[in-house]
């Protein structure tokens, strides 16, 4: 596009005034210093550089649904201005001489094309967006498209500002084929050159040093200027991108209130339990925060915003920026910004899903975020949702949030006329069968349980199960943000598991399967742990488990949360699935593996009610409906008892079935 | 504002209830202790009245229980706000006699002078609502039951008694008072970590039952108990609409005794 081999030295002074203000502008990036220091983070060198390629560079997140109207529009534009980058540094290399004998210039066809291509593709991104912005709307992105949540002149005012710098790009460098030589390579410039058309050529090198003026000039207000503005994400994303570490991807971080409670120094007035003020947040969150690009993936996805529940997840993280800016830059004073703006329901209609997480392309880890400010909610301010403070007193009190008796945790199995082998009294076992509150007592996960059992023996393994002695694994408590709940729980827990023998737990519940597996091991609990599913599917393909095929029913199978996106398991259930069909068949839902939608149950979203919008089982079970299937397979405690409710409200009692995958099996013995 | 309020530790309503071997008294083990209902909601009309009149005051936490098993819930209470707790220690067989219990609190709180005493309406295990109403009539403060709602007005003191079928009734009392409360008028808070924390500074003096000399003599005893059996039977009606109507009535008035 535009350039031109005579570089006035003025030129010079406007590229270093132009670089001094970008610097300058540059330290909104300091204001991460506002945030904790994180001891446990360690940049991995490896991992940063794949991530900074695979999800920087070519962007592999925004492609993720391959061909979105918005992924598009993103390739021309960020693909366009990589070439154009491109072309314009080769240009100034060529232009002072440098290199001169290894990069193509100008004149070399291909470096033509290329060059006016990345124009064109910048071109039609931005006419793209503008149309996304103006036309099309969609409802989760900021709707004040020439405000931005700390960003200088919203979306548009820089979409049209690069607009104007195409443009001149290309009247330039019309202007440059048109004076200069009208050679055989002009024409595979092939924009510019088509444009030099337009007028003769003694109007265009009259026109020739405004343009290119006005075009240098504009080119070097935008650098000037860019960090303050949208495009900074280009920068600023791409560093985040490159430091966030994926292994810590969603886990929350243990706060060892044990230790706290312990240290006699400790000042209870001056202590800050969970994050409220922006001193609390670590400055890997605050960075997360300023890496924002405020696209809309993760509220397009989010079960609660879909449900219209208060929360839109890109709205937190951008709040989080604007409040860090204003402190920064602006000397504002913020408090804290949980209850204003980030509302506690907010915070409470998060389900913990993780999709946001899995579609945010610039690698922002939400949920561990979310979490501290709910530990701020409940922790400091003793202020759980009203509801799930019942179940939290509960699980204090019985060690099982239903409130039922700690003396009864096995009663569904004596009513059952099972007689469980006891860890208590066996000591050593192959297997450690983690039964779970639900399977103990709630009675259509008890269901689960007993054909958990008749699996294990059908199997002959040696196993027993932790009886009275089991308690809530803390689940529920921590990701509503009742870390010294959870601690206790998982303490307990661990002593208990820790008096015997066994070479793996297994459980029915991804929550349970999550918590002890993933989390556990802060706490020195490391064990091997196995969902059902593996298990099973493990049984099946060594023989252990014959099942008869029997299966003629349409089935669908509902991902659960923990089980896939937070631990990757999707094929286990499928092939424990398809191991029972005969002439049925398994058909995906709409949404399925990583971009399955939540059942509504987690985050402990399973113990209170948002009021606001649809049920969000109501809505995950429609989609079942949609697929016309007999049978919704599940794998997950609060999964089957989301949608066996959703059944029921949307009366399909008669016609459709929810079973877990324990049950279909134990069927096919 | 001084005030104290009464929490017992009750078995949870979840809780399997066997008789143990006198006969008197359930099985402990297999009971899941917590806070009495009505309790949590004194505490937090205590701590509310206090934080309504500037945080000037004390809410002091009484219990009677044995040494083991009680500190949880005070503790608890503690970490809610109360600022300090007074715990009678007592070994089985536990008092059972509202009067004997009242008694005790009399005597032990008689130095304590408060302003106000807040109780629970009456406790989840043995649910005879007379604890709070004895120990003001014994300290000759002023005593309300029932209560729904409590207003401070200049050295006196409002509340919102709850009748029956949906009636109520203000009543103006004056200081030193003595009210109990019923369940659900107001939002008990949850203890945060914080106060969980701070509860460990917290002062809880403990007196020995026998140290403590109640006036009184047991006005009533435990002679056995039993637990409530569940059983299922079936009858089928038949004859004519009008017969079937008929008996279906006479069930539900004589054995079940829903109308
Ligand atoms: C409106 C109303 C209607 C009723 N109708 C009937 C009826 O029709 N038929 C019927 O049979 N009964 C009825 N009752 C119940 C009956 O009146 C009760 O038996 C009676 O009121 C006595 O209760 P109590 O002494 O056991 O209370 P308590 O068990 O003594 O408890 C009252 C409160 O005292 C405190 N307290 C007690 N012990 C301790 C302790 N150890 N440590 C700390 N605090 C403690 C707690 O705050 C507790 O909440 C009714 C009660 C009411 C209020
Ligand atoms: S974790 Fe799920 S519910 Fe929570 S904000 Fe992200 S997408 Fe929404
Ligand atoms: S958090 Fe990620 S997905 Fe959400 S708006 Fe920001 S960049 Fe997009």
């Amino acid at each position: 596009m535009e350039v031109s081999h005579h570089v006035p030295a003025v030129l010079y002074l406007f590229a270093l005034i132009a670089v001094v203000i970008f610097i300058y502008n540059l330290r909104r990036f300091l204001a991460i210093r506002i945030g904790k220091s994180d001891p446990d983070y360690k940049i991995k060198i490896i991992p940063a550089i794949f991530n900074l390629f695979y999800f920087g560079i070519l962007q592999r997140r925004v492609f993720r649904k391959s061909f979105s109207y918005a992924s598009i529009m993103h390739f021309f534009i960020g693909f366009g201005f990589f070439i154009l980058l491109f072309a314009t540094t080769v240009d100034f290399f060529v232009a002072r001489g440098w290199f001169v004998s290894y990069l193509p210039h100008l004149d070399t066809p291909w470096f033509a094309l290329l060059n006016d291509t990345g124009g064109m593709m910048a071109l039609i991104g931005i006419l793209m967006a503008l149309f996304r912005r103006h036309i099309n709307k969609p409802k989760s992105l900021p709707q004040d498209a020439f405000k931005g949540r700390g960003n200088l002149f919203g979306d548009s005012g820089v979409l049209l500002y690069i607009l104007l710098l195409i443009f001149g790009g290309f009247l330039s460098e019309a202007a440059r084929l048109a004076v200069d030589v009208q050679s055989s390579i002009a024409q595979y410039s092939w924009v510019g050159y088509r444009i030099s058309f337009l007028f003769s050529s003694e109007t265009w090198s009259a026109l020739e040093p405004y343009l290119w003026w006005s075009h240098a000039l504009l080119s070097f207000l935008a650098i000037a200027f860019l960090p303050n503005t949208k495009i900074f994400h280009a920068i600023i994303s791409t560093i985040n991108i490159a430091l966030t570490d994926r292994d810590l991807r969603g886990k929350v971080k243990p706060m060892f209130v044990s230790k706290l409670m312990e240290d006699p120094d400790m000042d209870v007035d001056e202590i800050s339990l969970g994050s409220t003020k922006l001193e609390d947040f670590t400055w890997k969150q605050l960075l997360d925060s300023i890496a924002c690009t405020e696209c809309g993936r993760c509220t397009n996805v989010c079960p609660a915003y879909n449900t219209d529940k208060p929360l839109s997840p890109m709205k937190i993280i951008t709040d989080i920026r604007h409040e860090l800016y204003g402190k920064y830059l602006n000397k504002k004073e913020v408090n804290g910004i949980v209850g204003n703006p980030i509302t506690e329901t907010e915070l409470w209609s998060c389900t913990t899903c993780g999709a946001c997480m899995e579609e945010c392309p610039v690698l922002i880890n939400h949920i561990p975020t979310f979490t501290d400010m709910r530990r701020y909610l409940v922790l400091s301010e003793g202020k759980p949702h009203p509801q799930a403070a019942e179940s939290l007193e509960k699980t204090m009190n019985t060690g099982n949030p239903w409130g039922f008796s700690k003396s009864e945790r096995t009663k569904w199995a004596k009513d059952a006329g099972i007689e469980l082998p006891l860890m208590s009294e066996k000591k050593e076992a192959d297997v450690l069968y983690w039964v779970g509150c639900a399977g103990s007592y709630d009675p259509r996960n008890q269901k689960v349980a007993k054909a958990m059992v008749k699996i294990l023996e059908a199997a002959n393994i040696d196993y027993a199960v932790l009886g009275n002695e089991e308690s809530c694994t803390g689940d529920s408590a921590r990701r509503l943000g009742e870390e010294y709940l959870f601690e206790t729980m998982a303490l307990q827990n661990i002593e208990t598991l820790n008096k015997y023998k066994f070479n793996r737990i297994i459980t029915p519940c991804p929550h349970c399967f999550h918590t002890i597996g993933n989390e556990y091991g802060d706490f020195d609990g490391n064990y091997k742990v196995q969902h059902h599913s593996q298990f099973i599917m493990e049984l099946i393909d060594s023989g252990k488990l014959k099942l008869n095929k029997y299966l003629d029913s349409k089935i669908t199978y509902h991902d659960a949360c923990y089980l896939g996106r937070h631990n990757g398991e999707y094929q286990a259930p499928r092939k424990v699935i398809s191991s029972v069909l005969k002439n049925g068949k398994l058909i995906e839902m709409e949404r399925n593996k990583a971009n399955s939608f939540c059942c509504g149950g987690g985050g402990g979203n399973m113990w209170y009610d948002i009021e606001d919008g649809e049920r969000i089982n109501s809505v995950r079970f429609q989609e079942a409906i949609d697929t016309g299937v007999d049978i919704v397979a599940t794998a997950c405690s609060f999964c089957t008892i989301m949608m066996d409710d959703a059944l029921k409200v949307k009366g399909k009692e008669d016609s459709m079935q929810v079973l877990d995958i324990a049950e279909m099996v134990a069927t096919a013995l | 504002m001084k005030i104290g309020v009464l929490v017992k530790q009750v078995a949870s309503g979840e809780s399997p209830l066997r008789i143990d071997t006198s006969g008197k008294w359930v099985v402990e083990e297999s009971i899941d202790f917590t806070t009495n209902e009505s309790d949590s909601y004194a505490l937090e009309e205590a701590l509310q009245i206090i934080e309504r009149s500037g945080g000037a005051g004390e809410v002091v936490v009484i219990s009677m229980c044995p040494a083991e098993r009680t500190p949880k819930i005070i503790r608890e209470a503690l970490a809610k706000g109360g600022h300090r707790a007074i715990h009678i220690q007592e070994e089985a067989p536990y008092e059972t006699d509202p009067f004997m219990v009242a008694s005790i609190f009399a005597e032990a709180l008689k130095d304590e002078s408060f302003d106000l005493i807040l109780s629970g309406l009456q406790s989840d295990d043995l649910g005879s609502g007379q604890t709070g109403v004895i120990l003001g009539e014994l300290l000759g403060m002023s005593t309300a039951t029932l209560v729904m709602g409590v207003e401070l007005q200049k050295g006196k003191l409002r509340v919102k008694r709850e009748l029956e079928s949906g009636w109520f009734q203000w009543v103006t009392l004056p200081f030193p008072a003595c009210i109990t409360i019923q369940s659900g008028l107001n939002q008990p808070r949850y203890p945060s970590l914080k106060g969980i924390m701070g509860a460990k500074k917290k002062e809880i003096k403990s007196i020995a039952k026998s140290d403590v000399k109640g006036s009184g003599t047991p006005m009533q005893e435990f002679s056995r108990m039993y637990t409530h059996k569940a059983e299922k039977r079936t009858e089928m009606i038949e004859g004519s609409t009008d017969q079937i109507v008929d008996r279906m009535i006479d069930i539900f008035k004589k054995n079940i005794k829903v109308i």
